[in-house]
């Protein structure tokens, strides 16, 4: 994998900094620390990006030069055509005036050119800015433990990934150019007062300099809460229509069209609001009142000069007064700047205190720091596994013990809630215990690397997700496989027959997308058994994953299982007796907790539980189960 | 690996500037005044700056008469003061705007996308429409600024042109024959601003759409530990974006340079034949000169994100245009008291040349209870999904309570039937609203008995805060059965004339199946409903059951019935219960008789 074109690496034991997937060296991770000022300003000069920076830096000033230079000749020829009036066309004059308007065009083509140039690094920077913002944010991401993305809303992370990123771009191109481009145009006038004119004249435009840096900082404060107010809003927004759009289907089915609409306008409604707050907040930009009065200021002060009021080494002119007024004027272009720039800059900060925010965030981590990477037998044992979801109070697991030989099946049985699933979660460590011990091979699973531990592990989950792309890429998800063996484990799951029906076969693009077909849930959960058979795992768990296809079906990828599940180690939770008939081991769960376990014949014998789930409610229908024996 | 399409989606349609034009015109109308308030403003202001040089002049003149000269220092002073008012009430006028704007915008655009039907949302991610729908309105309403700031930046150069005209005429004219200049320069860059701004945006909602499916996903990818290959595919789609902008952005650079450079040349041009023509006014020409660029420039520094706006408005109606596949020929608002649905020579196919259903009869009796089963993919789903009007039907006709269900008001008929689809879908909402989404006004202890009725609300107790508990995206804090329950509990609440349940209880476990099946027994007494299982024994007592195979019932007839025909019911209950060895019926009876 490559990034910013240089080959990339990532070490088998980088997981030790307590993130699960990460670079090997993160640049960013100390500033990250430090707010978003210093996380920003790192980011502008990191590696390459900081000669864009100077070349930027020095084509803008060159530029401004030619374009002074070319103010300069403009001067010069205009003073030059007036004082060569009405002999304009003697040979030698007109030669001077030819001059003139050559050079003047000379300045004129310098300066667009060097100041395209210096715009493209302007925009390579700033269009980095984003790149590199936005990967070092998802990589942040990729790394964050099953919990942190828990108690994430996806809509909200879009927003930061694609929007809030974004601003960092804005920042460079244009405000920065922009700021960069207003300090020029209010220092060089200011000096140009101090140098042509009585230096007195300059005082007025330098206070009003000094008034600015201090009001620019204030408003860069007012403007605090109410640009993050808008990135807020904005995430929420994000997060309320992703969520409307995901489940459009039930939002139809409960006719639920307006009550969506009037929940998302009430999320754009205070984005609006927090939008006026900030016009207000802008309207009522006072240097540009300012300005106006040092215009008229600086006026009276120069007049009075002229008069003779106020004593100066070097008299005034009226031609003098006019330049000086003129210059003042020319300070409202870079005052304007100051007003937009210094908002879009605002915007800059709070999407980055979001960012920041979101990758600061340290959610209960996994503890790698003992990780090595070791082969699996498949000998899973709990010791006394209790295990409390962080954020809820109650225990979901209690007490759980068992072990489970290599090569063993277990099937967990139990009311809904019961946490069969979440014990299965333990044994990949999505999360990790609360108390108590589970040991693969007579191991803690902190021994294991996450990655040794999990390539080691399938897993089917209750409730499947597919990628949009292709089956034979979602097939072939957890490992990297030829066809055949896609093949193979498409027939295995049962699935191999619907997918060769389409045109392209395992080609067959799958989710969302206009090339795409759509799967019905039992499809769905074919591929996904598919997915888990292919990688060859130490430990096979599937949740409850065949409850959307039908029994003959579901026969048939029982053989497929048994055959699978040979020599591996093997969690069933299942409600299908046909299932659980062919596990070593049955563990009973009721409310976190194992009330039984046994294997099958042990259990009907001795659990008063298990037996009347089995006999009244089990897939088995005992009255006719008795009329047929009888 | 996955090739991140720049391409349109099939909807987006090309609209001409002037269609275009037409159609965002509407948009500014309910702030007419306002607008004109906010030009009006912009317009003096730029005004007023430009007759402080004269009154300068004035004062200048008349600095020996000091009363005057009070006067115009104090007339000045008032200048300034009424500028900043005028920018005020201009700022935070079109701020108003800007945010109604976005705002109606986002009404429509959410509108419209939640009316489409299913077919469109298989077909286009919820990344890219969430993209259209939130950042497109929002480039769209920077354009409304720059409209703002254009239009009164116009009115500025007319002004300034004026008194250039009447000081020297042929001085004006070398400075307007540069016009067309300006112009054919700002509009041929026109075309390709327009399409690098639409990839350019089409790539930030790529990047929108990868980030929803990773992030959805995010739990199989740790599982399957497959991280790297995630980044890697984000790297690509990351890549893209970067490589579109940059391009976009670089195009875009040289429109201001390029002006600049006309500037430079008029300039001199100016310069020259000034020199020529020994023109008196040069000085003041050369000014006007700098003032005129200054507003022609504004437009063109904005000329970026005016495009950027006007793709951004195309992507958007495209979106409200968007064709909706299912159509109601009229607007019944009927209620089905009956409940009868009768299903005549259906033809269904999600896509063409490949029929789910072919000529497709079913008839359901006013409250009858009946269960479809068959492999997966027979199209049990289908058929459910084409009676909740979610996919336009090919021929034939369906009819409720006789009437035709295209001729339902949508809505109305979306009211009377209760359809909990295979998969349920929780908000990130509290677990008490989430069951009130069937029923909006519902009170706690509806919410509660819905629940009971549902396989029991124990579990709810063990939440961390009971019916408060925030349940998390898509229930991601509840256990499958229990979103589930959840979805049915929400159903009951809502109480409707028909049920269709498509595998609603396939994750809940047997105990607590059977309470919501005798729950249902009594719910469902009465009122038609249409089930769809795997795990037979839930539909014994259906009044009765059909059997689909490839879109075709190729068994029909209630439980008994069926059995003793012995054919592919039968096969499918005997596969179900195949681990029925003759060892383990005799287990079965020996402990019948030890229980009893
Ligand atoms: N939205 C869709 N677009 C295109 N094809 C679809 C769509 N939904 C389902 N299909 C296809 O139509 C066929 C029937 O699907 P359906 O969901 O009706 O099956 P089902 O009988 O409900 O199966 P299961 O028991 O697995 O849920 C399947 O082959 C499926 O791939
Ligand atoms: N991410 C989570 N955060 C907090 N609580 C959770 C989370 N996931 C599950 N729970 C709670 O833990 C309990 C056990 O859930 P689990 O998914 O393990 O149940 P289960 O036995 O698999 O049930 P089912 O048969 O319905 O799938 C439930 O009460 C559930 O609400
Ligand atoms: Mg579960």
């Amino acid at each position: 994998m490559t990034f910013q074109g240089k080959e990339l690496e990532i070490p088998p034991d980088y997981y030790e900094k307590g993130v699960e997937f990460g670079l090997e060296e993160d640049p960013f991770l100390r500033v990250r620390k430090k707010g978003s000022s210093r996380w920003i300003i790192k980011h502008l000069f990191h590696k390459s990006n900081k000669f864009l920076v100077i070349f930027w830096l020095i084509f803008m000033i060159t530029s401004t030069i030619a374009f002074s230079q070319l103010v300069v000749m403009l001067g010069d020829a205009v003073d030059y055509v007036i004082t060569n009036f009405g002999n304009i066309f003697d040979p030698s004059i007109y030669k001077g005036l030819i001059r003139y308007v050559l050079l003047i065009l000379a300045w004129g083509i310098i300066r667009p050119v060097l100041g395209m140039v210096g715009n493209f690094s302007r925009e390579l920077l700033a269009q980095r800015m984003e790149r590199d913002g936005r990967h070092e944010f998802y990589l942040n991401l990729l790394g964050k433990s099953q919990n942190f993305h828990d108690q994430q809303q996806v809509g909200e992370i879009m927003a930061r990934t694609a929007d809030d990123v974004r601003m960092l771009n804005y920042m460079v191109s244009p405000a920065l150019a922009l700021i960069g481009e207003a300090i020029a145009s209010l220092v060089i006038p200011i000096v140009t007062i101090a140098l042509k004119y009585p230096p007195q004249l300059a005082i007025i435009p330098t206070a009003f300099l000094i008034f600015l840096i201090f009001y620019v900082q204030k408003y860069f404060k007012r403007l605090g809460p109410v640009t993050r107010d808008l990135r807020t809003n904005f995430g929420e927004m994000n997060s309320v229509l992703n969520q409307t759009l995901s489940g459009i289907e039930v939002v139809k089915g409960l006719t639920l069209e307006e009550h969506e609409t009037k929940k998302y306008l009430s999320k754009t409604r205070a984005y609006r609001d927090a939008l006026i707050r900030q016009g207000i907040i802008e309207a009522k930009y006072l240097p540009i009142l300012m300005m106006s009065l040092i215009v008229v200021i600086g006026l009276g002060h120069g007049i009075l000069i002229n008069l003779g009021y106020i004593p100066t080494s070097h008299s005034l002119e009226i031609g003098g007064i006019i330049g000086y007024v003129s210059l003042l004027v020319s300070l409202r272009r870079p005052t304007f700047i100051s007003l937009w720039t210094f908002q879009v800059m605002r915007y800059a900060k709070s999407a980055s205190e979001r960012l920041l925010e979101m990758m600061n965030e340290e959610a209960e981590k996994l503890d790698t720091s003992r990780g090595k990477s070791l082969e699996i037998k498949g000998k899973v044992t709990f010791e006394n596994v209790s295990f409390i979801y962080p954020k809820s109070k109650n225990a979901v697991l209690k007490n759980l013990n068992f072990e489970v030989l290599p090569g063993q099946t277990v099937a967990i049985v139990g009311t809904t809630g019961s946490g069969k699933t979440t014990c299965t979660k333990l044994v990949s460590r999505l999360y990790d215990v609360t108390t108590g011990e589970i040991l693969i091979d007579g191991r803690s699973l902190q021994e294991y690397t996450l990655e040794s531990l999990r390539s080691q592990i399938s897993y089917i989950e209750q409730d499947v997700f597919l990628y949009a792309t292709t089956i034979f890429e979602n097939i072939s998800f957890g490992r990297v496989s030829s066809m055949d063996e896609v093949v193979k484990a498409a027939k295995d799951a049962q699935a191999y027959d619907f997918i060769m029906k389409y045109p392209n076969e395992f080609q067959t693009k799958i989710g969302e997308g206009e090339d795409s077909v759509q799967l019905s849930g039992g499809e769905r959960q074919r591929i996904a058994i598919a997915r888990a058979f292919i990688s060859n795992p130490k430990i096979l768990i599937l949740d409850d994953s065949t409850s959307a296809i039908d029994s003959a079906t579901e026969d048939k990828i029982q053989h497929a299982m048994q055959k699978v599940a040979e020599g591996r180690t093997t969690f069933i939770i299942t409600h299908r007796l046909s299932q659980i008939r062919w596990a070593d081991k049955i563990l009973v769960f009721k409310r976190g907790e194992i009330i039984a376990q046994g294997t099958h014949k042990e259990l009907l014998k001795t659990s008063e539980e298990y037996r009347k789930i089995f006999l009244k409610r089990f897939d088995v229908p005992l009255e006719v189960l008795i009329k047929e024996d009888a | 690996m996955v090739w991140y399409g720049l391409g349109d989606e099939d909807y987006d349609r090309k609209y001409s500037d002037k269609v275009l034009i037409q159609r965002v015109l509407p948009y500014f109308n309910p702030f007419k005044k306002k607008l004109l308030l906010v030009i009006g403003c912009l317009f003096c202001s730029a005004l007023l700056g430009s007759l402080v040089p004269f009154i300068g002049d004035l004062i200048l003149n008349g600095k020996d008469n000091q009363t005057l000269l009070i006067v115009f220092l104090v007339g000045l002073f008032l200048l300034t003061g009424l500028t900043y008012i005028l920018n005020y009430v201009q700022w935070s006028n079109s701020s108003k705007i800007i945010g109604d704007l976005i705002l109606n915008l986002q009404k429509d655009a959410h509108k419209a996308v939640l009316n489409q039907d299913m077919a469109f949302f298989d077909k286009y991610p919820v990344g890219k429409l969430l993209s259209r729908i939130n950042s497109d309105t929002t480039s769209f309403a920077d354009m409304a600024n720059i409209l703002m700031e254009s239009s009164s930046s116009l009115l500025v150069v007319i002004i300034i042109f004026i008194p250039m005209f009447i000081f020297n005429w042929k001085l004006a004219l070398i400075v307007l024959a540069s016009f067309p200049l300006v112009l054919i320069t700002a509009l041929s860059f026109r075309k390709a601003a327009r399409k690098r701004s639409l990839q350019g945006q089409q790539a930030l909602s790529n990047v929108n759409a990868f980030v929803n499916e990773s992030m959805s996903g995010i739990q199989v990818m740790k599982t399957f530990r497959q991280e790297k290959k995630m980044y890697e595919q984000f790297n690509e789609v990351n890549a893209q974006s970067f490589r579109v902008n940059l391009r976009r952005a670089l195009l875009l650079n040289f429109i201001f340079p390029t002006l600049t450079l006309i500037q430079g040349i008029v300039i001199a041009a100016v310069a020259y034949f000034g020199g020529i023509l020994s023109s008196q006014n040069l000085y003041l020409f050369i000014q006007s000169i700098w003032l005129l660029f200054f507003p022609l420039f504004s437009i063109s520094a904005f000329w970026p994100q005016f495009q950027s706006g006007l793709s951004a408005a195309e992507r958007l109606f495209s979106l409200i245009d968007a064709e909706r596949e299912v159509h109601q020929t009229q607007e019944n608002i009927c209620v089905i008291q009956e409940g009868a649905i009768d299903i005549d020579n259906l033809t269904f196919g999600y896509k063409e040349n490949s029929n789910i259903f072919d000529t497709f009869c079913l008839n359901v009796k006013p409250g009858e209870s009946l269960a479809i089963v068959g492999h997966t993919g027979a199209g049990k789903s289908s058929l459910a999904k084409i009676l909740g009007r979610y996919y336009e039907f090919q021929e034939g006709t369906i009819t409720m309570d006789g009437v035709d269900i295209r001729d339902f008001d949508l809505e109305c008929l979306r009211s009377q039937i209760g359809f909990i689809p295979q998969t349920p879908f929780l908000w990130a909402d509290t677990l008490e609203n989430n069951v009130k989404y069937g029923k909006l006004d519902a009170t706690k202890e509806e919410v509660m008995d819905a629940l009971e009725l549902a396989g029991g609300s124990d579990w709810v107790e063990d939440l961390p805060h009971g019916l408060e508990t925030d349940v998390g995206e898509r229930g991601k804090v509840l256990s499958m059965g229990q979103r589930q329950l959840v979805a049915f509990a929400r159903i009951l609440l809502k109480d409707p004339r028909i049920f269709i349940l498509d595998e609603a209880t396939a994750s809940v476990d047997p105990f607590t199946e059977t309470r919501i099946q005798e729950a249902l027994e009594q719910t469902l007494q009465g009122r038609t409903s249409i089930i769809i299982a795997h795990r037979l024994w839930t539909v014994r007592k259906v009044n009765r059951i059909i059997v689909l195979e490839n879109g075709k019932i190729v068994e029909e007839g209630n439980h008994e019935e069926l059995m003793r025909q012995g054919g592919k019911y039968a096969d499918l209950y005997n596969t179900y219960f195949k681990h029925q060895s003759l060892e383990y019926i005799e287990e079965i009876g020996k402990i019948k008789t030890m229980v009893e």
